[in-house]
């Protein structure tokens, strides 16, 4: 069993682990999964620490690192051919930090439950199942393995927003799912199509194998989804067809405007750590599909496509900040801000360029620790008073000295302050995207400087709540009971608040602590997808 | 080897002026409450001076350091960090870390018993360390990182007070609109980036640079391999434009700085008047080569309307530090206009003199709030500190401050022997030059100057009039009762500092002329100017005759109490209002993206998720439609079926009986029936 593939399953016996254990030793639980997070965090440093920033991976798979490939499924289906299904992993710099990140949400989702007291058992196994599908999502390269692990983040979430959400929690988790699985529904089709599209250069089977996938001449000639090939399905290209259905799936998960409707309903009702998985990993998820799926698959319809994704993703970062603007719920508004800040990973990916994708990666990388850190201080406000409308606080600064510090910080590192890591992410996204047309003619300049607005805008909201809910008179809509109920930040969400600060920090001084990692890999997919 | 030691001695010390600040910020951020005294600041900026003295006396006028490390690299390009050591660098280090260290030793008395004085020297710490890293910054990302900090710190100056409303919504004012100018910043970089691969100043504008960064050959802008249509050269240019109008607010993005006179008066002192509203003109300077003529015309137009229309302000303002926070934007507006003329050096030596006059005027404000305060709450509690209606007569109570705020007051209006003197002619003289060559409505430009300048010398001499001359109005008739004293000397020191510095032999041995100013010697003078004697007379002799008969008028309405106008006048209240742009502002743009903003959300509400929820609906009709389908045709056909076999069942079983006469009945009525189909099949 390699190290990777460790990671991965690490979880599982954890979670048999709480399952075997009877109620009466409920308090181990969160115990048990602390355990294990922390264990993988470490494993997940390590594999950081010996990851070779030389070798790019991206569409070879003998520049992939750690990977381990064992037969799965082998079946004859007589004059179908063999279906061939592996169990492959590996990662490459396209993974590798959201390996790092997964671990690091995890364990603070884990502390973020340390209160939380309704049926323990089903909770803490069902987010260490989660755990183990979102590891396994960002390291399969079987396109088949890819899915099942992607559906199987599917599952967890819903019952976890579902029964531990808030009150409209059962809305907003079938909301969740049913977005997310109309968007995987006709991923499968692509993926059917994409395999018998595609052979295995060495046994002539048919493959889910993602990295035969990405090179042109494991297609069979003639096949749905072969380049060049002059099959259409209603109309439109196959291939076109294809990366746009992958696309769709991707982009929920992202999300873009406008299908984003579930974002906000889900991050209201889900309980505070479901909420940072959420904005912390799984919207990453959707970037990274289409980076490593999307892109390195479809190529020819990417560069197609480009503009439109700019024009999505421009979109996104306005949309969603206007409508932050206009929140009056903080978690809402956040939620908001997510969006507005996943659309320059759109529009740095659009761009095509090293800087542009460099910075897309960045800023999912920033907004896992960034967001992570802004739900968890809803959450502390929430868990103290049970209400998070703007407009019935005032002047915190004055209760909650500490608590307004952390939010200040949090909230400038949000809108780009410079020595935060959404500043490298946000300028090199818009760098790359205001470089596309010199080098590339992909996108118009104007698509960057009508994103950097959103750099304004977020100033905007974030500055506004600052001033709204923090500074001024102390008046608080619970009056003398609040004040007693805002209690100062306790130690354990200093733990969580402490290395999110400290990440964003030193990302945001030392962009070559990531980029070092990811550069020949962002290189790779550059030359890829541009040829 | 020596040159090495040097060498290596100067990036040390480059590097302490501007970490000793960040070391001091980190310590207080550490220690928290218990940082009361500001000693660890002090002894910081200290060192910044003596290190930046150090290497001003290295590097003034003599071959420049540059040195730098390799900070990141994305995909093959790497990104540098290092410092920049030229005149430029060295000149501002000096400046600011002089200032600051006066406004510090100035902060202990003034700030002295504040509660949360432990924040004040610690953001005091972090906006020192940004603004000296901005001057020394190499390269353009580096710079623009510094730029936001400065900003964010001056951010948390102006809340300093957050109970404050006024005070929270003035920060938040103040940061958005320099963000508008990052934007701009920021495009600028993207621009360049996208042009010449690097965003390193010393190749990119230096004197002999790898390619000229404004080339523009047959309509297209050359950059490193390729080349794009020369608009883009124009708009990387107002795109920089842009940030530096922002930060040092000139029309329209002024309206933040009045605002920003919320925070301490020690602040406003340091950062909004003498350095990082300057760090607009001194990016200026920095990209100066990338201006084309178009970006420079734009740049002389707005700073000459904007230094009128703020001088015009200052007439009728009634705050203390309202009046100084304008005069900082009209000679701000000097300040850009000499860029726009293309004399950047002149913008840099009017920057100098001006953030001494301008601090010091600042810090003599500081005092009199101070002592205004002190006798407000004794005499009229709730009244405002800062009316220079309430004020009056207080020379003799703090004869020192008035002196030097005098002093202040002469080197703005540019009377000479003072160092506006010969910053201010400098500038005037060279633009009436600069006007000259070109014919036409660019005159325009040297007059409104002009204009700006007397009204300069009428605004301050009403200000030191009304505060320490005439009548004085709080307890006019008891003048023994007023608690008014003279500034402590932790407050007075810095400020006679000052005064000396305000005046002329600090710049040139020789009062009346500027061109044997040092600092001057330092900038090249552009070739395209030449000297124009008649305008050398002219021009001071103008600005001193104009300059002496409005402060005379000053001094008869003000200080003689014959105040002849109106004050209800248009103009009168067109000035007082500010021109109404703040509002105009507020209502044609504030207003406009907030309701937009609504708009957006009530359609992600009632739209989108309309929308889904039209879609969710439509499922679920369809579903029971189905259902409905499902029970009554698809089931029912089955049950049907069912149902009529049990009914057949049911009747055919009726006819076994078991009477014959039944049987014999059904049989007949059987060959009836097929008698009848015969007779009917064959009729």
């Amino acid at each position: 069993m390699s190290l990777l593939s460790l990671l991965i399953f690490l979880p599982l016996p954890g979670a048999i682990l709480i399952l075997l254990l009877p109620q009466s030793r409920q308090v181990a639980y969160k115990y048990i999964a602390l355990l294990v997070s922390l264990l993988q965090l470490i494993l997940s440093g390590f594999l950081y620490a010996w990851f070779n920033p030389a070798s790019a991976g991206i569409s070879k798979q003998g520049l992939y690192q750690f990977v381990e490939q064992l037969p799965w499924i082998r079946l004859d289906l007589g004059s179908l051919g063999k279906l061939e299904i592996d169990y492959m992993v590996g990662i490459d710099g396209l993974s590798l930090p959201f390996l790092f990140l997964t671990a690091l949400v995890m364990t603070v989702a884990v502390i973020a439950s340390w209160n939380m007291n309704k049926s323990l058992k089903g909770y803490f196994s069902l987010l260490l199942l989660l755990n183990i599908a979102v590891m396994g999502v960002f390291s399969a390269l079987d396109f088949f393995l890819f899915y099942v692990f992607y559906e199987l983040m599917l599952l967890p979430l819903y019952f976890l927003i579902g029964i531990w959400g808030g009150v409209r929690r059962e809305y907003a988790a079938i909301k969740f799912f049913l977005y997310t699985l109309f968007g995987s529904v006709f991923m499968l089709l692509v993926i059917i199509g994409l395999y018998f599209s595609v052979t295995n250069p060495a046994t002539g089977a048919h493959s889910f194998n993602m990295l035969y996938m990405m090179d042109a001449g494991n297609f069979a000639p003639g096949a749905l989804f072969s380049p060049g090939t002059a099959q259409s399905i209603f109309g439109i290209p196959a291939r076109l067809l294809g990366f746009i259905v992958l696309f769709v799936a991707f982009a929920i998960k992202v999300p873009i405007v406008p299908l984003h409707t579930w974002l906000p309903d889900a991050h209201v009702e889900a309980p505070t750590p479901v909420s940072i998985i959420l904005a912390g990993i799984l919207l990453k998820v959707g970037g990274y599909g289409i980076l490593r799926v999307c892109f390195s698959i479809f190529p020819d319809a990417a560069l197609q496509s480009a503009w439109w994704l700019g024009l999505i993703g421009v979109i996104s970062i306005l949309y969603g900040a206007m409508n932050a603007l206009a929140q009056k719920d903080l978690k809402r508004l956040i939620a908001y801000s997510s969006i507005s800040h996943m659309g320059f990973v759109l529009l740095g990916m659009a761009s095509m360029t090293t800087e542009g994708i460099g910075g897309a990666m960045y800023q999912m990388i920033s907004h896992g620790f960034l967001s992570t850190m802004l739900f968890f201080l809803v959450g502390v406000l929430y868990d103290r008073v049970h209400d998070r409308y703007i407009y019935n606080f005032r002047g915190l600064a004055n209760v909650m000295p500490g608590y307004t510090v952390y939010t200040a910080i949090a909230f400038f590192a949000s809108l780009g302050l410079p020595g935060f890591s959404a500043f490298i992410a946000e300028a090199f996204s818009l760098i790359g995207a205001f470089r596309s047309e010199s080098v590339n003619g992909l996108l118009p300049r104007w698509m960057a400087m009508a994103g950097s607005l959103g750099i304004l805008l977020s100033a905007a909201y974030f500055l506004w709540t600052l001033q709204r809910m923090f500074f001024g008179q102390t008046r608080l809509k619970g009056g003398d009971e609040w004040v007693k109920q805002l209690t100062p930040i306790s130690p354990r969400e200093t733990i969580v608040l402490v290395p999110m600060l400290v990440f964003a920090l030193l990302l945001g001084l030392m962009p070559g602590l990531v980029f070092e990692k990811i550069n020949a890999s962002l290189l790779a997919i550059v030359d890829l997808v541009t040829k | 080897m020596e040159q090495l030691q040097h060498h290596n001695f100067s990036i040390l010390a480059a590097l302490l002026a501007a970490g000793m600040p960040l070391l001091s910020f980190c310590w207080s951020a550490l220690r928290g409450k218990q940082q009361k005294s500001g000693y660890t600041a002090i002894m910081a900026i200290a060192i910044s001076m003596i290190c930046s003295i150090y290497l001003f006396s290295r590097y003034w006028n003599k071959e420049e350091l540059n040195e730098q490390v390799t900070w990141f690299r994305i995909g093959d390009h790497s990104f540098m960090a290092g410092i920049l050591l030229n005149n430029l660098s060295v000149l501002m280090l000096v400046l600011i870390s002089s200032i600051a260290l006066l406004v510090h030793i100035y902060s202990t008395a003034y700030m002295k018993g504040d509660p949360g004085i432990h924040r004040y020297w610690m953001y005091l710490s972090l906006f020192c360390a940004a603004m000296l890293g901005l001057v020394m910054a190499d390269n353009l990302l580096l710079m623009y990182m510094c730029w936001e900090l400065v900003g964010f710190a001056s951010y948390l100056l102006i809340g300093f007070w957050f109970t404050k409303e006024s005070a929270v919504q003035a920060n938040k004012k103040a940061f958005i609109i320099n963000r508008i100018g990052d934007l701009g910043f920021l495009t600028g970089i993207a621009l360049i980036y996208a042009q010449f691969g690097t965003l390193d100043i010393k190749p990119l504008f230096s004197n002999e640079p790898l390619w000229s960064v404004s080339e523009v050959v047959s309509g297209n802008w050359l950059g490193a391999g390729h080349q794009i249509p020369a608009v883009w050269l124009t708009v990387a240019g107002l795109a920089f434009f842009v940030g530096a109008i922002a930060k040092s607010a000139q029309f329209p993005l002024h309206t933040w700085l009045p605002d920003a006179m919320e925070g301490p008066t020690s602040v406003s002192s340091l950062i909004h008047a003498a350095t990082m509203v300057a760090a607009g003109v001194f990016l200026l300077a920095r990209v100066f080569p990338l201006f084309n003529e178009t970006v420079l015309t734009i740049m002389a137009i707005i700073g000459s309307f904007t230094a009128l229309m703020a001088a015009t302000i200052a007439l009728t303002q009634h705050d203390l530090k309202k009046i100084l926070a304008f005069s900082t934007i009209s000679q701000l507006g000097f300040m850009i206009s000499a860029v726009g003329i293309g004399i950047p050096g002149i913008a840099m030596f009017h920057l100098v003199t001006h953030a001494i006059f301008k601090c010091l005027l600042f810090l003599a404000a500081g005092v009199v709030i101070h002592e205004m305060q002190h006798a407000n709450q004794k005499s009229q509690p709730g009244s405002d500190p800062q009316d220079i209606r309430q004020m009056g007569g207080l020379k003799r109570y703090m004869p020192i401050t008035t002196t030097v705020a005098i002093v202040g007051a002469m080197a703005l209006s540019g009377l000479p022997l003072t160092s506006g003197y010969l910053s201010k002619d400098a500038l005037l003289i060279s633009a009436f030059e600069w006007a000259d060559l070109r014919f036409g409505p660019t005159i325009i430009i040297p007059i409104s100057l002009l204009i700006s300048s007397v009204l300069t010398s009428f605004y301050i001499a009403r200000l030191i009039i009304k505060v320490f001359f005439g009548k004085q109005r709080i307890y006019p008739g008891n003048p023994e009762k007023l608690d008014i004293r003279e500034a402590f000397p932790a407050m007075l020191i810095p400020m006679i500092i000052l005064g000396l510095a305000a005046l002329f032999p600090f710049f040139s041995a020789n009062p009346l002329v500027f061109e044997h100013s040092w600092l001057l010697e330092g900038f090249d003078r552009p070739e395209t100017l030449e000297r124009m004697n008649l305008y050398h007379t002219m021009v001071p002799a103008a600005v001193n005759l104009l300059g002496i008969s409005v402060i005379y008028i000053a001094w008869r309405w003000y200080a003689e109490n014959t105040y002849p106008l109106k004050t209800s006048g248009f103009l009168y209240r067109f000035s007082y209002f500010q021109w109404y742009i703040d509002r105009l502002q507020t209502d044609y743009l504030v207003r406009p993206v907030m309701l937009f903003s609504a708009a957006c959300a009530s359609f992600d509400r009632k739209v989108l998720d309309g929308f889904i929820n039209v879609v969710k609906n439509a499922g679920l009709w369809l579903a029971r439609l189905a259902a409905w389908v499902d029970q009554y045709i698809v089931d029912g056909l089955v049950n049907g079926i069912a149902g009529l076999a049990f009914w057949l069942g049911n009747v055919l079983r009726r006819s076994q009986n078991g009477r014959v006469q039944y049987y014999m009945l059904s049989m007949f009525i059987i060959v009836l029936m097929v008698w009848l189909f015969n007779f009917i099949v064959h009729a």
